[in-house]
């Protein structure tokens, strides 16, 4: 805004005061500081311990937040870009797991035995995967898929967008709670509410449909949870903290780190994902319990 | 790596610094075996979830088969500086993959070389973070 209509007599010398001296972009404010602690990793493993659901850890965050804040319109934290997930030690949920080495969740009984089923089963050549017949990964999935994802800002919502499936988190930050409980349907991504604290966003997930967090990992129920804590950790990096509460699988929430690097092909954008695009990525589950082509059809050349 | 005969599989375990990614099972394919052939490019399929690359392949009988190899979709397959443009009807290369377990003429792209520049494809290379 110029200031030269308004540097006018006693006005001017108020403006001049204020520092308006003439047709300058004023400055955009800098997102407010954040409140929450820096932890370590086994203050957060620590956490998810001492905090016995993921509504209880989001609450007590919340609390010490003194309840977050509002993000400005004109401050909002820069996570413009086209990111993906790095291939570290394949896709597994939790990054730091060795390839090959047992899962870090700690599991119940009944599913450890799930786990280990599907491992000998993988041995064996037998293996299915729900996202086969094109349905979403779902959350906490979501996460650990390996391909482009864009995240979008507002001061009301944020969208966390993965390309395969056309996938959208909606993360609602305008204050609003969960749905009543007798309202709640599982649904794939579930329901998320979060708040800002400075350029961290604090998220609570619930309302979760059972999955699977990758092949070869362990299984959720419908009862899982999450609470994920996402800031941009560089220029080029974003990193989000994950609680995962599941009471019947996991016998205490399993927290992993997660992140995500900012692509830097500038023509890259994020398409349309329809699964049906092709007759030849069209499979069916066999008697055996694992994976086949329906119909393979290549085109010959014309004579 | 000597090229092997045509529709000849070789045993050999590629060291792949990434892992497949799909969205179906990867046990139909033989991640332990490759298959090289030269054919001539008849469809280039850039969809979602898997591009298919068809190749016509012309047996020393005479007789020809047509090879799909499943890569992955648009965008991995630019981030692996593959294009659209790349695989056009009538492109002669030689290509490898991971071959199906059932013997169906189909299998995982590992590599392709396109016979008129020598240049190289891994489609593969597209999970990288760069």
């Amino acid at each position: 805004m110029t200031c030269g209509k308004l540097i006018t007599g006693v006005l001017g010398v108020i403006a001049l005061a204020a520092g308006c001296s003439g047709p300058t972009e004023k400055a955009a404010p800098k997102p407010a500081a954040s409140v929450l602690p820096e932890w370590t990793k086994e203050q957060k493993i620590d956490l998810g311990r001492q905090h016995k659901t993921a509504e209880a850890l989001y609450n007590a965050l919340k609390e010490q937040a003194k309840g977050g804040q509002k993000l400005a319109p004109d401050a909002l934290p820069d996570w413009r870009g086209v990111y993906s997930r790095p291939p570290l030690n394949g896709f597994t949920f939790d990054p730091e797991q060795a390839q090959g080495s047992p899962t870090t969740a700690k599991l119940t009984p009944e599913f450890q035995a799930k786990l280990a089923k599907r491992v000998e089963d993988l041995k064996k050549g037998i293996e299915w995967d729900p996202i086969s017949l094109c349905r979403p990964p779902g959350h906490p999935r979501w996460l650990t898929e390996p391909f482009t994802r864009e995240f979008i800002v507002t001061p009301e919502q944020t969208w966390l967008i993965n390309e395969m499936v056309n996938d959208i988190r909606r993360v609602y930050t305008d204050g609003r709670g969960h749905l009543p409980v007798e309202d709640r349907v599982p649904i794939p991504n579930g329901d998320s509410i979060g708040f800002w604290d400075g350029p961290r966003l604090i998220i609570h997930t619930n309302q979760l449909m059972p999955g699977i967090y990758q092949r070869a990992n362990p299984d959720y129920t419908e009862q899982v949870e999450t609470v994920e804590i996402w800031q941009k950790t560089d220029d080029k990096t974003l990193g989000v903290d994950v609680w995962v509460y599941d009471p019947p699988a996991l016998t205490e929430a399993w927290y992993v780190r997660q992140t995500y690097g900012k692509l830097s092909d500038p023509d890259l954008r994020i398409r349309y994902w329809d699964c049906a695009e092709s007759s030849n990525n069209s499979v069916f589950q066999n008697k055996e319990g694992t994976t086949e082509f329906k119909n393979l059809n290549f085109e010959k050349g014309k004579p | 790596m000597k090229r092997a005969p045509l529709f000849a599989v070789t045993a050999l375990v590629l060291a792949t610094v990434t892992p497949s990614v799909a969205h179906h099972s990867s046990t139909m394919f033989d991640s332990k075996k490759t298959v090289t052939v030269e054919g001539v490019v008849t469809k280039w399929e850039l969809t979602n979830p898997h591009s298919w690359l068809h190749v016509e392949v012309k047996g020393k009988d005479g007789k020809t088969v047509v090879w799909g190899f499943e890569a992955e979709g648009p965008s991995s397959l630019q981030r692996a500086g593959i294009k659209p443009s790349d695989f056009k009807v009538g492109t002669k290369l030689s290509i490898t993959g991971n071959p199906m377990r059932d013997g169906q003429p189909a299998a995982i792209w590992v590599e392709a070389t396109r016979t008129s520049d020598g240049k190289k494809f891994n489609p593969r290379a597209g999970f990288a973070v760069k």
